[in-house]
This record gives C-alpha cells, structure tokens and sequence, in this order.
C-alpha cells in the first residue's frame, strides 16, 4: 500500500470521508458496511489498530462527545432491538461517533502510509493552491520543532523539580515565553537551512509515474463505496 | 554546483559587520582563499566566527568592504548564485535536516535547483555512496544518532557539489569513532573548505591553514602547524595548545 501514487490514496480518503459524512444519521448499515475499507487497509497496509488509536487519542474524546447530548433532544424512538426501543438522539449519537471514528482512522490511513512529501505532492497534482501546500507543509516542518522543543524544556524541567507531578502554574509563563522563542529561534534556522539549498518558495516534489493499480486502486473503492451509500444490492 | 574556477574562489577586503551600529561584530577582515584549500577558522566564543560563516553565504547582507563568492559580489540579488556554490553545514543538525527521509533531504538542494530527476537520483546516490551511509538512506531524519545526523547534513551539502564548503563546529558531540571518520571524509573532500571550531585538534587534522579571529579581527593567518604551535599566541587570545601537542 505504501507504494501505490499518493493521489490515488488521497482521493480514496476524501471521497471515503465524504460519503461516510453523508450518510443518513439513522442508517446504521451501510455505515457498518463501510468499515470493509478500514478492515481491509489496516490488512494490507500492515497497520496497528492500537497504534492508531494511540496516535489519535487527543482528536478520539472530540469524536466521542460530538453527538453526546443528541439523546436529550430527540427522543422519538427510531428502531427497536427485540423489546427495546432505541430513540433517534441515541442512533443519531452512535452514528455521529462512528462517523467521526472511520474519518478519524481513514485519515491515519493516509499519513501512515503515504509521507507528508507525498501528500503535499498529490494535493498538488489536483491543483490545490501552492500557498495552501506550502503552508501545510511549514506546519508540519515547525510543529516538530515546537514539540522538540517543548519535550526539551520539560525534560529540564522535570529534572531540577523531580518531586512536582507536572509543572508549577507560576512556572508556565516563563516556560511558554522560553519555548516560543526557542521555537523561533530553531525554525529560522530550519528556514536558513532551506534556504541555502535553494528553497524559493515552492517545494520541489518527485513526480512519480502512474501505474495501473494506482487507477485500479481509487476507482473500486469509489465502485465499492457508492454500491453500500446507495444500498445497490441491499 | 561546480563554477569551474580555479584559483582564488574567496575574497574579503575590508570587511566590517555589526548588528547594532556601534557595536561591531567584524572588523577590517581581509582574506583570500583558493580552490581546495582547507581552513580553519578558531577563536573564543563570541568573537563573530559564526557571523563572518553567515555573511559568506548571504544570510546577511548589511556589510561594509567587498565580499566575492564564488565569482559574484554577495548582494541580495546574488544571492540564488552564490548559494548554489557555497555548502553550509550547521553545527546543529537537527535544524539542517528537515524533510521525512534521509534520501528526501539529500535531493532538496538539487531538485530546487531544477536538476532532472535522473541527474537528483545520481547526486544523491554519489553522496550516499561516497560518505558511506547506504544504511541511512530511507532512515527517518529524527531517528538517528548524533554522528549519523551529522554524515547526512554532509550529505546534503555534497549532493549540491558545491565549490566552497562552510562547516560550523562539525565535530561538536560526536564520539571519537565518529570524529575520526568526519576527519577522513573531509580530508578526501576536494572543494575549498572553511570549518570553524574550537577543537584544535580537529582543525589540526583537517586544515591546512589557520586564521586566528579575535575580538572581531584576524589576529594570525598562517600553516596550522605554525599557529597552533605558538602556544602564547594562543593563551594570549584565550584559547589552549591543542591536546595533542600539549602532552608533548
């Protein structure tokens, strides 16, 4: 999976996300259906289910909390599971979780398996705006410096407090300020780095030549996901 | 990228720099180098090495004198010139390499500088195979050990093949496996090389020439051997005999 053409993976992603979001909030099938791509790519793509938990642990609580109140409001019962009445606000909640559940690992998908190089370069490919591509490619430059950084300073830290759990609040405004200009002061150099090899505003990506399974590849997932979005055989 | 000059490659008269108007970093600097010679440049800390380093390479451009890189007046609209000939190495590495893998970072410099992808991929490939880090080349940047971080920024330098290489404080926390192996890389690097460090002994084994920078000034330019014999000299402008001849 790794050495399919990263715009086919990242148009899979996009239409993948697209048509999970517009998927009725009552209709529960064809969304369980759809996890096929998600079983089918952490196969293949020899991927841990644990691991992309674990990295999506800070945007998973958003996820979960989303629908959360959605019981309160719509207490109309939808579906029944033998004697039990299931009301729309609890099916609207689980599909909402779910929903944000299979965008969050489609999107895990993506990045584990194709380099941030590679996905600039698609976006690239289907005319995203260079600005755009730039940008996300500096945030993600400069977000490694920030947390480097910060793992620094923390590290220093921890190691003249060892008694303190955390960081002492009268400490914090000091310690930003220091990580911010520490911060600055890495990513002009990172700048001056890229600059003395010729950065001129644009990234220079590697094209990479389209073979045929990077057609095959996009067009049976959106096949495959159109036949459960438009219950074609059910 | 190789200009094809021989001879002198380097030319600084009458260079001054400050940050803050009276306050200068550089003084009156005057030097001229050729093509590859090997020199070191020593000092306490301080004393504007770094700043002359970032002048030749255009990362400021607020000087007074005349300085020539490469066959071209560094000037902001030179600027794209003379970085195409002149390699920076940092002395940190970690703010040289930038991109996911070793080998993407290697083919930054060439592919900005518009080279074919067949041309990138032998750059690339002659770097890697002459720094001997076949190993490192799909290895993620953030995953490696100081000396390897450190052969990949060379790397990434040599695959610019440039004309002038400037390195600051390259042996800077690396072991003495190492260190030793940096010393016998530079010494088979055949451009015109300017290291700055305070490890006199890595400037013995590397360079030829040595210039003494104190207070902003050149105080010596001569033979290494000579300079950093001269033990007063030295103590003089608050650095040591380097170890090696110390225990002598």
């Amino acid at each position: 999976m790794n050495n399919l053409h990263p715009l086919g993976k990242l148009l899979t992603c996009v239409l993948y996300i697209f048509l999970v979001a517009s998927i009725d909030k009552y209709d529960i099938i064809p969304l369980i259906l759809m996890s096929v791509y998600l079983v089918f790519a952490f196969l293949i793509g020899e991927l841990s289910l644990k691991e992309g938990l674990y990295r999506m642990r800070l945007i998973l609580p958003l996820v979960l909390f989303v629908g959360i109140f959605n019981p309160f409001f719509d207490k109309d019962i939808v579906l029944y599971v033998g004697n039990i009445g299931i009301s729309g606000g609890v099916m609207s909640m689980i599909t909402l979780f779910i929903k944000g559940l299979y965008s969050v690992l489609s999107a895990y998908i993506l990045i584990a398996t194709t380099s941030i190089d590679d996905i600039c370069y698609a976006l690239r490919v289907v005319k995203v705006p260079k600005i755009i591509v730039i940008v996300i490619m500096l945030i993600y430059r400069y977000f490694d410096v920030m947390a480097l950084e910060a793992h620094r300073i923390m590290t220093a830290y921890s190691l003249r407090a060892p008694s303190q759990k955390g960081i002492h609040y009268k400490a914090w405004g000091a310690l930003v300020g220091q990580w911010l200009l520490r911060s600055m002061d890495r990513a002009e150099m990172v700048y001056e780095s890229m600059l003395l090899r010729g950065f001129n505003g644009e990234f220079s990506f590697k094209k990479k030549a389209l073979k045929l399974q990077d057609f095959i590849y996009p067009i049976a997932w959106a096949c495959i996901f159109v036949i459960i979005k438009l219950r074609i055989i059910m | 990228m190789k200009t094809g000059i021989h001879g002198e490659i380097l030319k600084i008269e009458n260079l001054s720099f400050a940050y803050e108007k009276d306050e200068p970093v550089l003084q009156d600097i005057n030097l001229h180098a050729t093509d590859g010679e090997s020199i070191g440049i020593i000092g306490a800390n301080g004393i504007g090495k770094s700043t002359l380093m970032k002048l030749l390479v255009g990362l400021n451009t607020n000087y007074s004198g005349k300085l020539v890189v490469a066959g071209h007046e560094v000037t902001p609209k030179n600027l794209n010139h003379i970085r195409e000939h002149v390699g920076y190495v940092f002395q940190d590495s970690d703010s040289q390499l930038f991109l996911s893998t070793v080998e993407d970072d290697i083919a930054f410099g060439p592919r900005n500088y518009g080279l074919s992808e067949e041309e990138v991929q032998k750059r690339v490939d002659d770097a890697i195979s002459f720094l001997h880090i076949e190993h490192l080349r799909k290895k993620s940047t953030y995953k490696m050990s100081g000396g390897e971080k450190k052969l990949a920024s060379i790397a990434t330098i040599l695959a610019m093949e440039p004309d002038i290489i400037i390195m600051d404080e390259p042996s800077i926390a690396l072991d003495p496996r190492n260190r030793r192996n940096l010393i016998n890389i530079l010494n088979k690097i055949k451009s015109l090389k300017i290291i700055t460090s305070h490890d006199l002994d890595f400037v013995m084994d590397t360079c030829e020439r040595t210039i003494l920078i104190d207070d902003g000034r050149i105080i010596a330019d001569g033979a290494t051997d000579v300079i950093l014999k001269d033990e007063k000299l030295l103590t003089t402008h608050s650095l040591e005999l380097p170890l090696s001849l110390s225990r002598m």
